[in-house]
């Protein structure tokens, strides 16, 4: 795993009344532990990876506790999972990236539901949505509603997090339905503090076993028990929830003193409304606000009695609810009209339709709200401002002249998934383009220049199956592109099993890697073992056949294993694979481990040798300035980080020539790409010797004879 | 104590893997210890692997006690206009922020490095595609309401640190954080490890950006020769190219265009020396057997005295570098057998010369001393030859145009590369000759002029040349590899 959370480990201990300080996800991950969870598991992915990650690495606390730590293979055994809550009294928590991981989750969230539970089952989503989002914008609030699955959506402030999970377990005990604990990219992220209390043992644990439940029809969901499941949801389930939510306030009244109006707001943009409101100078910095604000923190379902109550006596609210469809809006109005209430409902009509709320979309949408509502209200500073922030862009963008060029994420120094998008660049030139299916993981970088490759991203492990139509109509073969960790995600079943049941006649390069890298370097079932793992920097993914054995388990007889460093081999495995006659799936395996995990390893190794004054080699790419003639076509075909530009040193040339700045790990593609692509006589490698032994010394006294290196 | 009305707000731009979240992580602790309610948050996800993205907190100025149980609602989105300290760990970030609206003269104290990571955009290009940094510069001192503009990175190498250090430093010695220098230190003294080099490198910031030291000297980019400079260094290039009276040719050349326009003959002659001393295979040798080569080497990968450097050349010549060591007529036969059955690249054979050990620096040695051989060459006669014409067409264009002269001496610059990558770059200069120079469809210069720079820039948009042939409005056609299917 990327990152070591030895410190967030002991904070995970904390006691009664100790301050836990730290970040919102691991806040979360502590309210489990003080709800005396029996279970926990999920799949990783920002912006909640952390959650799992710092449990995977708790282990043996985990099993003090008796806490079950499942790092399931994809979302949907992570929702089943929570099965196990159904037939027995436990608490248990899943956690994923949403909307996709909801997605992946929803069949089994459907039975969950249907069938209810018995123990409290929470869902910690991250929401990926606005900016720092890397999936399709979608709200996750519509499966809440399809699957009576209730959807807090806490204020991003420690505390109120924290009491919400605790809350959200008696809620879903309650009401016997799962719950969704939602939370937005910065909420995972805030750092923050709260008052701990004593984490729980749970009564049934992995320490303390019990016997199997006795056969309840009522709890499969299976005809005939689905409808009267499907009542139970509407008639039992939902109004014990409201219920508690009155009961318990899970939902926040901010009173203020322009009574006759109001704001409405998921309780996720709380803060970022209070500070619109302070810019308008409606607020102080503690919260005070003038108009009157209904903080919902459980967003689904909403509680009539709280929606009107808050709107008796007012002439206008304003409703504001992130992304769409507006689904609390028509919540609320519904409500109100069945109530003839006759307060104005404002929202997406003064509100952006799609995106996230900025604060400047927020003040924006109040001053109109206002000045429908209460043109007499005096907003100077609030004006001003606005204005201000259109002039001084306005004005950046004249003095810049042009827009600032994109700095989208890349691939890493060294990374081996690199070179294989150089290879297929070379290889085009002689097959022409494929259809390029992309994948979700860090090969999508590969859209990004300089390679600008993929023609469509459909879901994580899906591109081999997003192919199989493409190939039957084009001239060409599709190629797809998936990593190991799409690989056991989806892309085994969804791709290869199907191309092989309908002779589908793609190409299949996997990236094996050996981690789930993009998210921080998860584990797989591939994962090279640890005594493979040495302090070489050599890659150890080839130690694993996991992938290879469920390829030939599934009958696929066309697999090769390149290094993917060796881009000419690559490439001529490319162009075999896209033009051979052999029909049938031809899978490329792209061997090369995560540069990152080799670093790892390698440089606190290397630290230690060379303190210990032991003989090290370090290697590193170079590109000779003087021959160099500044065309870059080698950073067309690279884009490593290290590799990069400089002003020109010839006085008489101006194009900037190419250059290796410090940091180069040495990966070898800058000569493979040289040689594979014929580029130029300007690269080098270098090995420095440190600590050289006495033998190293004479040996270059010899060669400096001649040799003036 | 007066209640503050609001709170600082302080965005950090930076790459992935610049402890950005390290220095938030300070700031937090910094603001604790004084007391102060705060709260920090960003967006990692991906961005962290190289690409863009930012740290956002807010420190409220006012001890705990003093507030009496109220806690401030801090948000957890910057908002344009409202951000009173920006931080940027690289140029362009910050020149993103200003875009953004991020930095107001009314409010923001700007603390920024100088130096440059370029995008890849930026570097892939043909030819320069690096954005203008004068621009970010003059824009941040015009908008920031302070700005304090320097080498953090260069600052941080000098301090054995990492760039957060100096930033952290910079911030608190711009006098922008209500945060005394003391509760700092005491922040990164809390992480232990690398807490030293951290703390030298806090207050190398501190210090230039409270003025008690200055700045790390900027090296100013060397203004570009004039003509006279250019003329020597041409001399001197093709004296050391090809001897005595290769530079006299050169002079000759010169001459020829008589007293034309001075930047005319300027940048005649930059082309000319570089086209004079193109790269063969002699050339690279000679280059990569230099002893001011291998100190260069030993310079950039930071080998120590006493440290040997293995040094490892790829190569890979092929029929192009043969035939340009033939005789002309031999060297002729080879190219136009080869370009017609599309075998131009296919005998190249991919070599790693150790030009550190003793046999790769005598092969190269070998190479170079070919030296007198090269202008019996069949590419020096080429070369020779191309160069004449394109000369006789600035001589044609002079006295009517010099900008229209200026523009066909500029697509010698199109002519660069080795292999393919060269044998492109001629192709284009040639179809620009062709069609516009020597067979121009419009008459007078002023038109003449603009079309041949926008084939030329044309040229140097897209290697596919795509971008060119809709400008010259036929194919352009070069010697590839054919196409296997
Ligand atoms: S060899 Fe080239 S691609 Fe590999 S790390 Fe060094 S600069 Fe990057």
């Amino acid at each position: 795993m990327e990152r070591s959370f030895a410190t967030e480990i002991e904070s995970l201990k904390l006691g009664e009344g100790q301050t836990f300080r730290g970040e919102g996800i691991l806040a979360v991950t502590k309210a489990l532990l003080q709800s005396g969870v029996s279970y926990v598991g999920g799949y990783q992915g920002a912006p909640v990876s952390h959650l799992l990650d710092v449990m995977v690495q708790a282990r043996d606390y985990m099993d003090e506790l008796g806490v079950h730590v499942e790092a399931c293979t994809n979302e949907a055994s992570a929702a089943a999972l929570l099965g196990a809550s159904i037939a027995y009294p436990v608490r248990g928590a899943v956690t994923w990236k949403s909307i996709v991981g909801t997605n992946v989750a929803s069949d089994a969230l459907s039975y969950l539901s249907t069938a209810g539970v018995m123990g409290g089952a929470l869902i910690v989503a991250g929401e990926d949505y606005g900016e720092g989002a890397s999936v399709a914008l979608e709200r996750t609030h519509a499966f809440a509603m399809k699957s009576s699955l209730w959807m807090l959506d806490p204020r991003p402030s420690l505390p109120v997090i924290v009491r919400m999970v605790e809350k959200g377990f008696e809620l879903s005990e309650a009401s016997n339905s799962p719950v969704i604990v939602d939370l937005r990219i910065r909420a995972c992220h805030v750092q923050g503090e709260f008052r701990a209390r004593a984490n729980r043992p749970a009564a049934l644990s992995t320490r303390h076993r019990g016997a199997a439940a006795g056969f309840d029809y009522d709890r499969l969901s299976h005809p005939p028990a689905i409808f009267r499941q499907e009542r139970l949801k509407v008639e039992v389930r939902l109004p014990a929830a409201r219920r508690f939510i009155a009961e318990h306030k899970l939902n926040e009244v901010f009173d203020g003193e322009l009574r006759e109006l109001g704001i409405i707001v998921q309780g996720g943009l709380y803060n970022n409304v209070l500070r619109a409101l302070q810019l308008l100078g409606l607020a102080d910095a503690f919260g005070a606000s003038r108009l009157p604000i209904l903080a919902l923190n459980v967003v689904y379902p909403l509680v009539p009695e709280e929606i009107v109550g808050f709107c008796r006596d007012k002439r206008a609210v304003l409703l504001l609810e992130e992304g769409q469809p507006e689904f609390i809006e028509q919540d609320v109005a519904t409500t109100l009209r069945r109530h003839d209430a006759q307060v104005k409902l404002h929202g997406k009509d003064l509100m952006p339709l799609a995106g996230e709320y900025s604060t400047e979309h927020m003040a924006q949408g109040l001053r109109k709200f206002l000045a429908q509502h209460e043109p007499r209200l005096d907003l100077p500073g609030g004006g001003r401002w606005l204005a201000e922030v259109a002039g001084v862009r306005e004005r950046a963008a004249k003095l810049l002249g042009s827009p600032l060029p994109a700095r989208p994420p890349g691939f890493c120094v060294g990374c081996p998934e690199r070179p294989v998008f150089a290879a297929l660049k070379l290889a085009e030139r002689e097959t022409g383009r494929p259809h390029i299916s992309g994948d979700i993981g860090c090969h999508a970088f590969a859209t990004f220049e300089p390679f600008s490759m993929g023609n469509s991203i459909l879901g994580y492990g899906m591109s081999l199956a997003s192919a199989a139509a493409v190939g039957p109509m084009m001239a060409q073969r599709p190629l797809a592109v998936m990593g190991d960790g799409g690989f056991w995600h989806n892309g085994l079943l969804s791709g290869v099993a199907s191309s092989q049941l309908n002779r589908g006649d793609s190409v299949l390069v996997i990236m094996k890697n050996g981690y789930s890298s993009a998210t921080g370097t998860q584990e797989l079932l591939s994962s090279p073992p640890p005594q493979a793992r040495d302090a070489s920097g050599r890659s150890a993914v080839h130690a694993d056949r996991t992938i290879e054995n469920a390829l030939a388990g599934l009958g696929v007889n066309w697999v090769k294993t390149v290094s993917t460093y060796d881009v000419a081999k690559m490439k001529r495995t490319l162009t075999e694979a896209l033009t051979t006659e052999a029909q049938g799936l031809k899978v490329i395996i792209a061997d090369g481990e995560c540069q990152l995990e080799r670093q790892r390893r390698v440089r606190p190794a290397t630290a230690r040798q060379l303190a210990a004054g032991e003989r090290v080699v370090r290697v590193k790419y170079g590109v000779d300035e003087d021959t160099c003639t500044g065309d870059h076509s080698c950073i067309r075909l690279s884009g490593c980080p290290t590799l990069t530009v400089k002003d020109n040193p010839d006085p008489l040339r101006r194009d900037p020539v190419a250059t290796v700045i410090d940091g180069c790990v040495g990966c070898g593609l800058c000569g493979e790409n040289a040689h594979a692509a014929t580029l130029c006589p300007s690269f080098y490698r270098a090995e420095v010797i440190h600590n050289p032994t006495l033998r190293d010394r004479v040996l270059r006294g010899l060669r400096n004879l001649l040799v003036p290196a | 104590m007066s209640i503050p009305e609001r709170s600082l707000t302080v965005l950090v731009a930076a790459l992935g893997g610049e402890g950005g979240g390290v220095l938030a992580d300070w700031l937090m602790h910094a603001a604790r210890d004084c007391g102060f309610p705060a709260q920090a948050t960003s967006i990692p996800g991906v961005a962290q692997r190289t690409g863009a993205t930012t740290y956002y907190l807010e420190i409220f100025p006012a001890k705990r006690e003093v507030l009496g149980g109220r806690e401030p609602v801090m948000s957890l989105t910057p908002s344009p206009g409202n951000v009173d300290v920006m931080v940027a760990s690289e140029l362009l970030e910050a020149g993103r922020a200003m875009q953004n609206g991020f930095v107001s003269p009314e409010r923001t104290t700007l603390i920024a490095s100088t130096h440059r990571i370029y995008a890849t955009v930026e570097k892939m290009q043909m030819a320069d595609g690096r954005f203008p940094e004068e621009r970010v510069l003059a824009a941040a001192k015009q908008l920031a309401k302070h700005a304090v503009l320097f080498d953090m990175r260069k600052m941080a190498e000098d301090n054995g640190t990492v760039i957060n250090a100096v930033l952290f430093g910079a911030m608190t010695g711009s006098g922008a954080l209500p945060l005394p220098r003391a509760a700092c230190e005491t922040a990164i003294m809390r992480a232990g490890k690398g807490a030293q080099a951290s703390l030298r490198g806090f207050a190398a910031g501190y210090d230039i950006a409270a003025g008690a030291r200055p700045p790390p000297a900027l090296s100013p980019r060397p203004p570009p020769p004039e003509t006279r400079e250019i003329i020597e260094l041409g001399v001197a290039r093709l004296r050391d190219y090809q001897g005595e009276a290769y530079a006299r040719l050169y002079l000759e050349r010169i001459a020829t265009l008589g007293n034309a326009d001075p930047e005319l003959v300027g940048e005649t002659g930059r082309q000319l020396a570089l086209w004079m001393s193109y790269e063969d295979i002699i050339r690279v040798a000679d280059l990569k057997t230099r002893r001011s080569r291998f100190a260069r080497v030993r310079q950039e990968v930071g080998a120590k005295d006493g440290e040997p450097v293995i040094m490892i050349d790829y190569l890979k010549p092929g029929l192009d570098e043969m035939a340009s060591l033939l005789p002309p007529f031999l060297g002729r036969r080879l190219l136009s057998w080869a370009g017609a059955r599309g075998k131009l690249d296919a005998y190249n054979v991919g070599l790693h010369v150790k030009t550190s050990g003793i046999g790769g620096y005598l092969l190269m040695r070998s190479l170079a001393w070919l030296k007198p051989w090269r202008p019996r060459t069949y590419r020096y006669r080429e070369e020779q030859a191309l160069i004449e014409r394109w000369l006789a067409a600035v001589r044609a264009a002079a006295p009517g145009s010099t900008a229209l002269a200026l523009e066909i001496v500029a697509c010698a610059g199109l002519l660069k590369g080795y292999g393919e990558t060269h044998r492109r770059g001629r192709s284009n200069f040639l179809a620009i000759l062709d069609d516009l120079v020597q067979n121009p469809a419009a008459g007078d210069a002023a038109a003449r002029t603009p079309a041949i720079r926008n084939a030329r820039e044309a040229a140097l948009a897209d290697p596919e040349q795509k971008a060119l042939e809709k400008t010259l409005g036929r194919p352009v056609t070069w010697l590839r590899p054919a196409k296997s299917r």
